[in-house]
């Protein structure tokens, strides 16, 4: 054996985590997208042939709900996003540009905080407070402010507020990250050139963060249009996603073909939205792609 | 030639192998029975007294799965050698398995003796397998509320508990769809009238819905709702110092049956034991000791339960001719039809 067939070190580093790639994304993905062109299981149930109809029931949705519940899916995704990324950019430059070690300490500390406690609890914490029954329409009627209390949860609104709670630490940790890195001195310069504070920020801060923009709105994006137990627990009839829709089909309609039919759109269509996202985002900061 | 050395290093891993696979040759001669079981208090009674006395009366080990959904875990595993041998479900579900071919469709007392005690409706033409208990669906409401004792099905749609009457997410929840059955016979012509179920639906917005039992219970316990369907174990189990103001109405038009089905697969290997469980759960010893437990009527005739039980459950023939058992093959086979509808009329 000569030493340059030998695979490197850092090969030998990533096989791991190309092994779990592979056997729990790749590989169930794969079964999921096979499973999603069967009229059944053709493990064991020999009957089970090639359709498209999964696909078919949800382009023509006869139904009049599968288009809907994407819509809604994305349209929690980007708010999510966007209200993430308002709250979080704020925090996470004050944070980059904290000079006390001990005030950065306390400040990261308050951003992870919510992220030990899980996600399950976190939502029964926001029902307790959102409820008709809960901490502010009690508190507001008891006050004479309503007479009938608002409605806070059980709709789009308590949905969107809790998903927020839950990954407003994941974009403020990729911000920090990347703003910290932005170098002070160039926005110095800029204001001893004239520029006001704001046009300073705007002209370059903004720019050179454009890349801890673009990851941290692809992972909380990501993240909430997967979401299933917050918009279960806080969305009531009201709103309907499709990761709803999918633990439906397979966990009482007894439909897993279907259900893989709708987890391969909802990957087809979030990756299409990346992709443009991308792109837009490139062209913002100058011509290069960045992801 | 091997040495000494050698020799005592090979006998002495042998023996080590030995021991290592003596457990495993017993285990091989004692028989294991695979059933689903539900959580909470009845699985904490199955798994400290039930089961242990079953394993040792039939010599055998039980292996009980008790993480919910059953249904897509057998559909995946071999018809040949299922993940169970005795699935434990919900009426709707046992039919939802019983078109697949994934349980039996019919067990009679030649398989199960004690199925000659039960009523009825235990093992009627709307039930897959056996019955061993059920619960009555019927009307949970606060007592604090200055409501009156609902007395039909119709009291739910009164205007004074818009927005504080519950229901269930219909796609997800059998209390649901039976309800939304019910509405059809209640407003309409029977059962399988789903256009005046729909009208009915309609009419009972705004209403909070909720995707599983326990979350209704909660509800009501909070005053979230004044007013849900719900079985009368998931209201009567608040009792003694957890005593709450709520209370149990069974509306005159009769109330919905949420049958405890036990059921075969057809590829169990063991359904001698498989048989055996079943009738051992409707013994009369176990049935009384689970009704107990978790406030379900028994489906043994036989059973005499303690009189504060006796009262609120269904253990007589007059009491338990209230019941109605949906026909959940006729629903399940409209399924996606209904579901898509009542996610239109109850969005918004």
């Amino acid at each position: 054996m000569t030493t340059a067939a030998r695979p490197s070190p850092i090969a030998w580093l990533i096989a791991p985590a190309g092994l779990l790639f592979v056997l729990f994304f790749v590989l169930p993905f794969a079964v999921m997208t096979a499973m999603s062109f069967y009229s059944g299981n053709p493990v064991t149930n020999p009957n089970a042939f090639l359709t498209t109809r999964h696909y078919e029931r949800f382009i023509f949705d006869t139904a009049g709900i599968f288009h809907e519940a994407l819509w809604s899916t994305l349209r929690i995704g980007l708010i999510t996003t966007v209200v993430s990324l308002l709250i979080g950019y704020p925090l996470a430059h004050w944070m980059a540009r904290m000079q006390s070690r001990l005030g950065h300490a306390l400040v990261l500390m308050a951003v992870i905080a919510p992220m030990l406690t899980g996600i399950v609890v976190r939502t029964f914490a926001w029902m307790t407070i959102l409820q008709d029954k809960g901490v502010i329409n009690t508190t507001l009627i008891q006050w004479g402010l309503i007479e009938k209390p608002l409605p806070l949860m059980y709709n789009e609104f308590g949905t969107i507020v809790a998903l927020v709670h839950i990954y407003v630490p994941f974009m403020v940790l990729t911000l920090t990250g990347v703003i910290g890195r932005i170098d002070e001195r160039l926005e110095q310069a800029a204001r001893s050139l004239g520029a006001g504070r704001l046009r300073a920020f705007v002209e370059v801060t903004l720019p050179l963060s454009l890349p801890g923009i673009l990851a941290g709105s692809l992972l909380v994006f990501a993240l909430s249009i997967s979401a299933y137990v917050t918009p279960s627990l806080m969305g009531g009839t009201d709103v309907l996603t499709l990761p709803m829709l999918i633990a439906q089909q397979v966990g009482t309609s007894f439909n897993p073909n279907f259900a893989g039919a709708l987890g391969v759109i909802l990957l087809l269509v979030s990756l299409a939205i990346v992709v443009a996202y991308n792109r837009i985002l490139a062209r913002l900061a100058g011509g290069q792609g960045m992801a | 030639m091997i040495s000494r050395r050698k020799a005592l290093r090979a006998g002495a891993g042998l023996a080590a192998l030995a021991t290592v696979g003596a457990p495993s040759i017993l285990h091989a001669q004692t028989k294991t029975l695979k059933i689903t079981t539900w959580g909470g208090k009845w699985g904490e009674v199955m798994k400290a007294t039930v089961l242990p006395a079953f394993e040792k009366e039939f010599k055998c080990t039980v292996s009980a799965d008790q993480a919910f959904p059953f249904l897509p875990k057998l559909q995946v595993s071999s018809k040949n050698d299922p993940i169970y041998d005795v699935l434990h479900a919900n009426s709707n579900e046992q039919w939802n398995a019983v078109v697949e071919g994934l349980v039996m469709d019919k067990i009679t007392a030649k398989e199960v003796p004690n199925i000659a005690d039960v009523y009825p409706y235990a093992v009627s033409d709307k039930i897959v397998g056996v019955t061993i208990f059920t619960s009555a669906i019927g009307l949970g409401y606060r007592t604090d509320k200055g409501l009156t004792k609902p007395t039909s099905w119709k009291d739910l749609a009164d205007p004074k508990l818009a927005g504080s009457r519950g229901g269930y997410l219909i796609p997800v929840n059998s209390l649901g769809q039976a309800h939304l059955m019910m509405l059809g016979k209640v407003y309409g012509k029977g059962l399988t009238d789903l256009d005046a179920a729909y009208k009915a639906l309609e009419a009972l917005k705004p209403i909070k819905l909720v995707d599983f039992t326990g979350q209704m219970e909660k509800m009501l316990l909070s005053g979230e709702v004044s007013m849900g369907v719900i079985h009368d174990s998931g209201v009567y189990r608040y009792e003694g110092p957890n005593m709450q103001p709520v209370d149990f109405a069974s509306p005159s038009e009769g109330v919905l049956a949420l049958e405890q089905v036990l059921n075969v697969t057809p590829g169990s290997k063991v359904k001698e034991l498989a048989f055996g469980y079943i009738d051992y759960m409707l013994r009369p010893d176990v049935q009384k000791l689970l009704a107990e437990a978790v406030w379900y009527s028994p489906a043994n005739k036989k059973v005499k339960l303690a009189a504060k039980y006796d009262a609120k459950l269904l253990t007589t023939p007059e009491k338990v001719a209230a019941l109605i058992q949906p026909d959940w093959k006729w629903y399940n086979a409209r399924r996606e039809d209904i579901d898509a509808r009542v996610t239109k009329i109850l969005k918004g």
